[in-house]
């Protein structure tokens, strides 16, 4: 089985994943993992509320993670190689410092509330000015955290006081700033325990920072913007890989596995598009062969002729696109029609049976890049695909996992913890096993972001077929065993 | 005369008041003991008891005594946002309610929206210096104004406010900026004209407003995600201040600009521009910049709330693990503020660079450690923090450091 735990057990950037008992992680997480306490995990956990049970003005001496590496980048693609940076982020855990743990849990409540934001009815969209796009994925993601909402509910709700858990629903439309409005509400008004949300990249960043503020758990299942998680914010969690590890992989692929050295672009003109390739552009330049050329077209359009005829006299080995299926779909078609028939990679938003659909033939072989494996053997993802058949009648997409197993989270801590919002960011931060969710082990970094494999997806027969970084034999870069600035020093000790 | 008791070399040693000077800086660590017994933390206008500051040549001014408040004084709420010092007012936006504190009499004066406030949580004030006007940034409630008993109310549905969710105010001549988390909003209420600033009319790469500060017909702008923007009244140009390597984790050189484009405070005094991030803090005189680190400098955290300059030589930071103040720039020497309340106990660290020269135990200082805001009332500063507010009480404040001719006596 191609589980992200296997994977997680090698990377030595997280061997203090562990908030109390950093010195047992391998042996935990080499076994198979499971939702389930076990006693060791139990411990941990009672071990843990006791030590986050403290008054107003003492921080608990929690253990925090400390990364070795950010992110597992391979060192020749680390950004400034050959020179020490002053300072390195991300890779200690951060704290929270402030009183919220001794706030008392309410009383007299009749439901536990959790917050979904999530672009679910349809808007006027920035990038176009037309018609908002992403409602499919964000109503996907809605049927996921339903369903892990009415599964808990089925199973007795919030024990302690056997209430149900009770989803409260905020549309993310799509304009610059809305969310931090339902974000405000949700926390003051609604007054709910965390949070799930959101896929825009610009509506989640803006989410995060009311969140920050108001202190509490923003969970993301949604954005794979890298720099979501790069503002250094104790509330915010993420249970997806984001594109910098799909891009390391695409990359590697590319350039380690394939040797290609003329690689062009085609990109939607939003910030989806604008900050999804960032990571292929510096990957791509740090081993040598820099992108030849990156065209952006506007998100919703139909002709690309403008930017393909300039891919096209560009001499190139090979086009990576980076936008919505629907775009992708009609690019590689007219790709095909005007003769051009590079090999084409995309991001994780192409693989869909949309794009399928679309491309028909010209879907042949398109390799993508994405954050879980959908069709691997593992007996909890083939339960949550037919109860999630059977509940809304339509195949559960990547949004929809990665939505249940963020909520399911969520609702794991609230289970937890209790009613106190600093606490919930406790147990979720510094639970000593990673959770296991339908789409995989999450191993979470210092910073709090998935560091789960991710794989390549590839169009064969009609279908799209799953494959991780050792199906492909995908080469990698060396991942040094310690972070930057003290490099140099073990270096010139002679280590 | 109390006294004290110096580290050299490891070994703890009994020194007496003779021992002032002829002085040359002491590179150990120093515990001066409070002068009365400790006693219990002191809420309102019971000032914790004052241990004297070390008065000592080279030595930066030290706060030692201090007030605290919170909803047990007639606060709203204890999780204090905002902090502005309006003559014997003290204006205070808490998560909330609105509160003023008549300096003269103690008493706390609150609003809340029963009382017309437009929206509980205030994350931002500022007074106008003609008016007398309150300024107040709502989190989430958009921009009010405070004048004459009323409260006036312009949000996104009425105005040309960008954005509700408002994190800085700031009074500009006649123009009232509001930071929002969608762009940046300029309001003259005399004209009723507004001002829209996002990416279409501003280097803006993020739009997402956090702080701003308005001085020497500079507004500068601090954006998350897009480091920090200058807009010059008179010419109406922007210039913008990024982290010159373009990377989110790592700087890679400390002085070659803001450390970080996360950006969560500017402050501009003496013609010298302070930043903070959740990074580090930075400094920029108009040629140089400086970068400041937890590791190598007297910041207690790289988790930077806010930033307050007193002059070029002289800020505040407000961070998640206490007080930082760079108390002389030229010598990069810091005090930093934190208070332990399990034992009732403040304490003040001086230091410079990573060299500690004095720790000074103190009655409590901060409410709590998760300090948000400061703003300075003359040799005075109030401190806002997740817990309660603070005042540190600036008597004798000199700044900079001690000259040896002006000790012995001179101080407090």
């Amino acid at each position: 089985m191609k589980s992200k735990g296997l994977m997680f057990c090698m990377l030595p950037g997280v061997l203090v994943w562990f908030g109390l008992n950093p010195t047992t992680l391998p042996a935990a997480a080499e076994e198979e993992t499971t939702n389930e306490p076990d006693r060791a995990d139990q411990a941990d956990i009672e071990k843990l509320l006791e030590v986050i049970d403290v008054d107003p003005y003492e921080v608990p001496p929690l253990v925090l993670r400390r990364d070795h590496n950010y992110a597992r980048s391979a060192v020749d693609v680390e950004p400034f190689r050959h020179v020490t940076p002053f300072r390195e982020h991300f890779l200690e855990q951060l704290e929270y410092t402030g009183p919220g743990r001794a706030i008392p849990e309410p009383r007299d409540l009749k439901t536990v509330k959790i917050g979904f934001i999530g672009p679910i009815m349809s808007t006027v969209s920035v990038a176009t000015g037309g018609k908002s796009h992403e409602e499919a994925l964000g109503i996907a993601m809605l049927r996921g955290a339903q369903l892990a909402i009415e599964q808990a509910n089925e199973t007795g709700g919030y024990p302690e006081r056997a209430i149900p858990f009770e989803l409260v629903i905020s549309n993310d439309n799509g304009l610059w700033g809305a969310s931090g409005n339902e974000i405000i509400k949700l926390a003051y008004k609604d007054k709910v325990w965390a949070i799930l949300g959101t896929i825009d990249g610009a509506n989640s960043h803006i989410a995060i920072r009311v969140a920050l503020k108001a202190e509490i758990v923003m969970m993301n299942s949604g954005d794979t913007d890298p720099t979501f998680i790069e503002t250094n914010i104790p509330w915010v969690f993420r249970c997806i890989g984001d594109d910098r590890q799909m891009s390391y992989l695409l990359v590697d692929y590319l350039y380690r596995k394939l040797n290609y050295t003329r690689i062009g672009i085609i990109r939607g003109s939003n910030r989806y598009g604008r900050f999804g390739v960032r990571e292929i552009l510096d990957g791509a330049r740090r081993l040598g062969h820099p992108i030849i050329l990156e065209m952006a077209y506007q998100v919703g359009g139909e002709d690309f002729s403008l930017q393909l005829e300039r891919l096209q006299a560009s001499n190139l080995e090979a086009i990576v696109h980076w936008g919505n299926a629907v775009e992708g779909a009609l690019i590689v078609n007219q790709m095909r029609a005007m003769g051009m028939n590079h090999p084409y990679y995309a991001c994780d938003r192409c693989v869909s049976n949309e794009f399928l659909a679309i491309a028909g033939d010209n879907a042949e072989g398109v390799v993508c890049g994405y954050p879980w494996n959908p069709k691997r053997q593992d007996e909890d993802l083939e339960v949550f695909q037919k109860v999630f058949r059977q509940r809304f009648g339509v195949e559960p997409d990547t949004y929809s996992a990665h939505g249940y197993d963020g909520m399911s989270m969520l609702i794991w801590a609230i289970k937890t913890a209790g009613l106190n919002r600093a606490k919930i960011r406790d147990v979720l931060a510094h639970r000593a096993r990673p959770h296991k969710g339908v789409t995989g082990v999450i191993p979470l970094s210092a910073c709090l972001d998935d560091l789960g494999e991710v794989f390549l997806a590839r169009v064969e027969d009609g279908q799209w077929k799953f494959y991780s970084r050792q199906d492909l034999d995908i080469p990698q870069g060396t991942i040094a065993p310690r972070d930057r600035v003290s490099r140099k020093t073990a270096e010139a000790s002679g280590e | 005369m109390n006294p004290i008791t110096c580290r050299l070399g490891g070994v703890m040693v009994l020194l007496t008041a003779f021992l002032v000077g002829p002085w040359t800086v002491v590179r150990e660590s120093i515990a001066v003991a409070p002068s009365e017994p400790n006693s219990p933390q002191k809420t309102g206008d019971r000032a914790g008891a004052a241990s004297p500051a070390p008065d000592l040549p080279g030595m930066p001014y030290v706060y030692t005594k201090w007030k605290q408040y919170t909803t047990k004084d007639g606060l709203p709420n204890d999780h204090i946002f905002a902090v502005k010092v309006d003559g014997d007012r003290v204006w205070v936006g808490t998560e909330d309610g609105l509160a003023c504190l008549d300096k003269r009499t103690s008493k706390i004066q609150t609003w809340g929206e029963e009382q017309g406030l437009p929206w509980r949580a205030v994350g931002a004030i500022d007074v106008h210096p003609k008016t007398g006007d309150v300024w107040l940034g709502l989190f989430g409630g958009g921009l009010a104004r405070f004048s004459g008993g009323r409260f006036d109310h312009w949000h996104q549905l009425n105005s040309g406010l960008v954005n509700d969710v408002v994190y800085g105010v700031c009074v500009e001549n006649d123009n009232i900026w509001a930071a929002t988390t969608a762009g940046a909003s300029r309001y003259n209420p005399v004209t009723g004209e507004w001002s829209i600033f996002t990416e279409k009319n501003a280097p803006m790469e993020e739009i997402w407003n956090y702080g701003c500060c308005y001085a020497d017909g500079l507004v500068y702008l601090g954006v998350w995600g897009s480091g920090v923007l200058e807009y010059n009244i008179e010419r109406g140009t922007w210039k913008d201040y990024l982290d010159p390597d373009g990377e989110m984790e790592i700087d890679l050189y400390r002085d070659d600009g803001i450390v970080h484009v996360i950006t969560t405070g500017v402050s501009y005094v003496e013609k010298t521009l302070w930043v903070t991030t959740y990074f580090g803090a930075s400094r920029y005189d108009g040629r140089h910049w400086r970068g400041y680190f937890a590791h190598e400098s007297g910041l207690p955290s790289d988790f930077n709330n806010a930033v307050i300059g007193r002059s070029a030589n002289e800020a505040w930071f407000s961070t998640d693990k206490g007080l930082g103040v760079l108390a002389d720039f030229p010598t990069d020497t810091w005090v930093t503020y934190t208070t332990d309340h399990t034992t009732h106990k403040g304490k003040a660290v001086v230091q410079q660079g990573t060299d500690v020269l004095m720790v000074i135990d103190t009655p409590p200082n901060l409410p709590h450690n998760y300090v948000l805001w400061v703003d300075f009332d003359g040799d005075d500063a109030w401190v806002g923090t997740s817990k309660g507010l603070g005042h540190a009480i600036g008597r004798g404040y000199y700044p900079g450091l001690r000259r040896p001719k002006d000790a012995l006596g001179k101080n407090n």
